[in-house]
């Protein structure tokens, strides 16, 4: 936890458990993005993650944003943002 | 994360309906030393305890009367969790540690509640972890309460493993009959018996054998849990397979009852276990000494899908 901000509050956040090193964890944040971008195509919501700071960003088409500390959080935010429910399992085919 | 279990106190979460015979099975292993140094908690919706007094073999024994730590008694629960960790982390010595919790929940009690309880809490997440949900059936009184409570049936599809109790004093015929039944709303779950905490034979589920018929209880319900397999190819993404299973969690957490399996990521063979919302931090499993043909491929349980659905959406997030 860093201790001037208190983040992350949580030791890694499940989805984050599949990288060991600094540069896996890295690797993983920037394949995140991409695949959140494919798959936000047509909510009006779009995220970014430069690596830099912790959390994810979410930013909606009128310019309302957020950022969020793990996924769990994202997918809360998205459905705030676009207003409309995501589910996976009923994506537009791509 | 480097490691996921070392170090960390295991949780056994007892559950099952009221009556079922937790205490009994429990004072059972207690007594068999199944658990080496455990610490007790005893979680009872009712005022007046009457377990603690069953279980003396335990070494270190911890009460929680009056509340459902599921629920209204969070707190309290939260509370002991945090003072045995304490406690644990003030002993250096490795081998006079607490070596593990069991956590025998009330007959009220949610599984899936405790395990975000844990994971929600930034000390007891990195202390603990959950190694296995027992839930206790019984087998006289099971065929009731599934038809009539929800709460019973929400039990048993948390469960990592299903103990009959109560065998001897109920019809063989039954006993398959609700041994078939439940099959089919824990598909995942290993079954065994046990008369009075000893093991016993399950009589074996004959083609002639019929599930109970289980009423609607209420509409998102209605359809039986049916287990899907997702497979996710010799080198998987484990990228894809998160971003897909959160966002599958949010949007169907409580028709999607129970993923579990081990995926091969860059950090190790990772277990993951889901209750319906809740996930349990992924835990690091060593390497097997023969190479394990089930890795990689998880296991889906629940209602409101059907597998190539599901493949065809988890396709979406890992291309």
């Amino acid at each position: 936890m860093c201790a001037s901000c208190g983040f992350p509050a949580i030791p890694g956040h499940w989805t984050e458990a599949g990288a060991a090193t600094p540069h896996d964890r890295l690797r993983e944040r920037f394949r995140r993005m991409q695949i959140l971008q494919s798959v936000l195509r047509g909510t009006g919501v779009s995220t970014h993650d430069g690596g830099l700071i912790p959390g994810i960003q979410v930013m909606s088409l009128s310019g309302a944003q957020a950022i969020v500390p793990d996924l769990d959080a994202l997918w809360v935010e998205v459905e705030k943002l676009s207003g409309r429910p995501f589910d996976p399992l009923e994506l537009p085919a791509s | 994360m480097t490691n996921a279990t070392e170090g960390r106190l295991r949780l056994t979460i007892l559950g099952g309906y009221l009556g079922s015979g937790k205490t009994t099975w429990l004072r059972h292993q207690l007594h068999q030393k199944q658990y080496g140094r455990v610490h007790v908690i005893v979680n009872e919706a009712a005022g007046i305890p009457v377990d603690d007094a069953l279980l003396r073999a335990a070494d270190e024994l911890t009460v929680l009367a009056g509340q459902c730590v599921c629920c209204e008694g969070q707190e309290s629960l939260r509370q002991t969790l945090l003072r045995l960790c304490d406690e644990r982390s003030r002993i250096s010595d490795p081998s006079q540690r607490l070596e593990g919790i069991v956590l025998e929940t009330s007959g009220l009690a949610d599984p899936a509640a405790i395990i975000t309880l844990v994971q929600d809490h930034p000390i007891l997440a990195r202390q603990i972890v959950i190694t296995e949900i027992i839930v206790i059936v019984d087998a006289l009184n099971a065929r009731n309460q599934l038809r009539q409570e929800t709460l019973s049936r929400a039990q048993i599809e948390a469960a990592d493993r299903l103990i009959l109790t109560k065998t001897e004093a109920a019809d063989t015929r039954k006993i398959a009959e609700l041994s078939a039944t439940l099959s089919v709303l824990a598909p995942g779950a290993a079954q065994s018996a046990t008369i009075f905490g000893s093991a016993a034979a399950l009589p074996d589920i004959q083609e002639s054998t019929q599930l109970i018929s289980l009423p609607q209880l209420d509409g998102a319900k209605a359809a039986p849990i049916r287990p899907a397999q997702l497979d996710l190819g010799d080198a998987p993404d484990w990228t894809g397979f998160t971003v897909w299973l959160s966002a599958l969690l949010h949007a169907r957490g409580d028709e999607i009852v129970r993923v579990k399996g081990v995926v091969r990521t860059t950090a190790g063979r990772l277990l993951v276990q889901t209750v319906r919302k809740s996930v349990q931090s992924p835990e690091i499993l060593p390497e097997p000494e023969e190479p394990c043909d089930t890795d990689n491929s998880i296991a889906v349980f629940g209602r409101g899908f059907t597998q190539a659905n599901l493949e065809a959406s988890f396709r979406q997030f890992s291309s």
